[in-house]
């Protein structure tokens, strides 16, 4: 494909089915947006879908895309980056699907620092089954199945991000439609496991972290004019602030380097020869 | 066939049975005898009994026998444990100057010799199981020389005052028994030959078929008995431009390896025991996204923990029908080390030609019995490898629709779709475990959901009449008794109709290692008078199948003890069964 790639290339002509005026719009968008500018075409872009209202996304985007089992978009993405370094990977996927049914998976995608993109959509509800908590659901948010809230605390992405080893950690917004694919951008430019979390609101199901709360609420990290995202201790203040939200890059490693690298992991793994390899019987020998 | 020799060494956990077990392994195979080896081991690091077993012949053997001839035992339970395959003039190593009173039954022969003292003698106290094996040389018959190639093998990397202390351990240990004992008696003449034979297990087998079949992606969560798979590619993989990743679950693992399978690269993961249930999740999509790639099950005795560190093939049913809804795929079970090796490039090419998930089915007797074979027996200039319909940048313009879409599951004639994969131009295209069309976008609309089931299951009837499902036969082919068994008990088996012949009972054997889609037994079972299938479980998974195809009853040998199959026991089985009364209709 010619380089003058533009990000409706990346467009199926699939209609999405997405509520109107659903944050997942704006994310995509942003997604595809940040794709385009980084000089990737849908030929050699991979895009991993979870499941949920955000998991269609593979379907609304045009490019090689595998939508596949409830929180196991990280794990496909991984398997798809190391075998092809040369393949542009990115993973898409809701709240329940990274920090409930695969937070097992965050945790350990982030630790390996696969070079890839990870973007949330965050809408901290489940949308699709209409309308129960999700992890990242306030503690008194009543749901269907949760009448007088979770009870609980939720999880702090970014923090469980942090903890886990993370070498970039961003916070987005869809409607900052902008600021948004900035962010998205500088992750698919990080060396290493870009994480964005992007609140992405669900207009059906949650009344409370709405477009209004966040427009209100959300602190842009780039207005804070003294946080450096290489300084770890400010990034670890900005994360664990319960009194603010924000959005921006909040971290990222000068010292990363991604897993292919770590592990000598540069071919392309799917060339193959027509026939075993041309000394193998030399593995045999190694059972005199 | 000439005459066997069982030789064991049993201790705790820890006490380095395994690695002295196979040195003795080693140093047969280079001597140009056949072996054969299994294993009894209990899963933990330390404590416990746990044993390593030889027998040798310098005719084939691949399988155990309830007779154990040479037993070293570092403790009183390793007697024990043995007592029934233990005869009258079996000789017992033991070191009498132990703690232990070693209790050497009357008509057994006690050589008693201070391995430990002889030991500490050559370098170190940790060198007596060497001491033993330069005893059980001496019993044998067997010229400790033969003991220095694999002593240099195993140590060698820890330098050449290692390597020579052990040397002189295992004369130490040769030469008492030749000075206190007069062993002539137990005539045991270990003869030699000018063979070449590598020693290897099922596992190592399976890891080097996945190389020569071009694999170059392995994804895995450590678990007995499949660790040794992952164990094998380790570094291995790496040399030929592939990777083996240790991932957080097996539920990451699989979905690692669709992964690499979607991007191209022919892939596979390993597991047992309840690392296949978690991995079930996962089976739909590959079947349904259509990615080509092989998921083996090195099966243990189940269900849950169940015994992980004993045998079993009780996934039968697992592999077959595991996951919901319905999931067109292969199953194939190798039935012998070299198979494990052979089935495993064919699963390779099966799952590419067919963009299908193979399930490859071993078991834990396979996966830790070692044994030997000609080097040819692994002829890689025999390997072939078909990638099936994976498209370039040229093929992929004759599946493009009208405006240019990639049909990456075009229902076609033989139900098999083109395969792009990233990086070739105008092969994007999406795929899920969504219901899909030709696109691979999801659809819920009747015609495309009857289309695309029909397509996928239209591969598997296209294979059944491409490839060849055969079976591997063994014994008369007109007896009247006929016996079927699949995956690892054909060695056993094979031998076990030496021992049917001395009785005079006729029998064909037929080993199966295809079990979906499987050869039609129907008129091989019609022309015997008695069928019996032999499995490793306790309610007869394979004989359901078989009784369901050929719509008729067969009679079952079940053994579930965690134990595998011997071959007189076996032969001893089917000369009762033969007698039992059929089953009702």
């Amino acid at each position: 494909m010619s380089s003058d790639v533009r990000f409706t290339d990346f467009k199926s002509d699939k209609q999405p089915t997405w509520c109107p005026g659903c944050g997942d719009f704006g994310t995509m968008n942003g997604m595809m947006k940040a794709l385009a500018e980084t000089g990737n075409d849908p030929d050699n872009t991979f895009v991993v879908a979870g499941i949920g209202c955000s998991g269609k996304i593979g379907t609304y985007m045009h490019s090689y895309a595998l939508h596949g089992v409830h929180g196991r978009a990280l794990p496909v993405g991984q398997g798809v980056k190391m075998s092809r370094p040369d393949i542009e990977v990115m993973v898409a996927g809701g709240d329940g699907d990274g920090y409930s049914i695969g937070a097992g998976h965050f945790v350990h995608a982030v630790r390996r620092n696969v070079d890839m993109t990870y973007v949330v959509m965050d809408n901290r509800i489940y949308g699709l089954t209409k309308g129960q908590a999700s992890p990242t659901s306030r503690s008194d948010f009543e749901t269907s199945t949760t009448p007088e809230g979770p009870k609980q605390p939720p999880v702090n992405p970014l923090a469980l991000a942090l903890a886990s080893g993370a070498s970039f950690i961003a916070q987005s917004f869809a409607s900052d439609a902008l600021r948004h694919q900035e962010i998205v951008q500088k992750a698919i430019e990080h060396d290493g496991f870009g994480f964005v979390n992007v609140f992405s609101p669900c207009v059906t199901f949650n009344d409370v972290d709405t477009y209004d709360y966040f427009r209100d609420s959300l602190v842009d990290l780039q207005e804070e004019e003294d946080h450096d995202p290489n300084d770890y201790e400010a990034a670890k203040e900005v994360i664990l602030d319960s009194e603010k939200e924000y959005q921006g890059v909040m971290y990222q490693a000068e010292n990363s380097v991604p897993y292919n690298e770590q592990h000598g992991v540069t071919e392309d793994m799917s060339e193959i020869p027509d026939g075993a390899p041309e000394d193998a019987m030399d593995l045999v020998r190694e059972f005199y | 066939m000439a005459a066997d020799l069982n030789w064991a060494i049993g201790g705790e956990a820890g006490d380095g049975i395994d690695s002295t077990g196979k040195i003795f392994a080693q140093a047969l195979s280079r001597a140009g005898r056949h072996v054969f080896t299994s294993k009894d081991f209990a899963s933990r690091i330390r404590g416990g009994y746990t044993a390593y077993k030889i027998r040798t012949s310098v005719d084939e053997v691949q399988s155990v026998v309830d007779r154990l001839d040479i037993l070293v035992a570092l403790t009183q339970r390793t007697i024990d444990e043995n007592l029934d395959e233990l005869h009258d003039g079996s000789a017992i190593i033991y070191d009498g100057e132990r703690s232990w009173d070693a209790e050497i039954p009357e008509e057994m022969r006690g050589i008693d010799v201070p391995l430990k003292s002889l030991a500490e003698d050559a370098g170190g106290a940790i060198m007596r199981n060497i001491v033993a094996l330069g005893a059980a040389c001496e019993i044998t018959g067997f010229d400790v020389e033969y003991l220095d190639e694999s002593l240099e093998k195993r140590f060698g990397g820890k330098g050449t005052q290692i390597v020579e202390n052990n040397k002189e351990a295992a004369r130490l240990g040769q030469e008492y028994v030749q000075d206190n004992y007069d062993v002539d008696d137990l005539g045991y003449d270990m003869e030699t030959t000018d063979e070449d034979y590598v020693l290897l297990n099922g596992n190592e087998a399976i890891g080097m078929g996945a190389i020569a079949a071009g694999c170059r992606f392995y994804a895995g969560y450590p678990i007995t008995p499949a660790t040794s798979i992952m164990e094998y590619l380790t570094g291995r993989l790496e040399e030929y431009g592939g990777h083996v990743v240790q991932a957080e679950d097996e539920l990451s693992a699989i979905n690692m390896t669709l992964g690499a399978a979607r991007a191209g690269a022919r892939s596979m993961t390993a597991t047992s025991g309840a690392g296949i249930d978690l991995m079930t999740e996962t089976f739909g999509l590959v079947a349904t996204s259509e990615t080509p790639m092989v998921i083996c099950d090195v099966m243990r005795s189940g269900p849950s923990t169940g015994m992980p560190t004993k045998q079993e093939q009780g996934d039968l049913n697992m592999a077959l029908y595991g996951g919901h809804g319905e999931i067109p795929r292969f199953v194939v079970a190798p039935t012998s080390i070299t198979e494990c090796f052979w089935k495993t490039v064919e699963a390779f090419n099966l799952a590419e030609k067919y963009n299908t998930p193979v399930f490859l089915v071993s078991d834990l007797a396979m996966s830790v019995t070692e044994q030997t074979f000609p080097p040819e027996a692994f002829d890689m200039d025999a390997v072939e490898i078909d990638r099936g319909k994976l498209v370039d940048d040229e093929e992929v313009q004759e599946w493009l629709d009208s405006q240019g879409r990639f049909r990456a599951h075009a229902a076609t004639e033989d139900g098999v779709s083109p395969r792009s994969i990233p990086g070739t131009t105008d092969g994007a295209h999406m795929s899920t475990g969504l219901e899909h069309d030709e696109l691979g976008r999801r659809t819920e609309e009747t015609e495309v959901r009857v289309q695309q089931v029909d397509k996928r299951n239209r591969k598997v009837e296209t294979a059944k009449n491409e490839e060849e499902w055969d079976y591997r036969e063994f014994g008369n082919e007109d007896a009247e008794n006929l016996v079927i068994s699949w995956g690892s008990n054909e060695g056993a088996l094979v031998e076990a109709l030496e021992y049917l012949e001395d009785e005079d009972v006729d029998v064909r054997v037929i080993s199966v290692p295809y079990i979906f889609p499987r050869p039609d037994l129907e008129d091989e079972i019609e022309a015997a008078e008695e069928t019996i299938v032999v499995e490793c479980n306790a309610t007869g998974q394979f004989a359901d199948v078989i009784e369901h195809d050929a719509l008729t009853r067969v009679k079952r040998i079940n053994k579930y003890t965690g134990v595998r199959f011997k071959a007189d026991e076996l032969a001893e089985e089917i000369t009762t069964k033969l007698t039992e009364e059929v089953p009702a209709q």
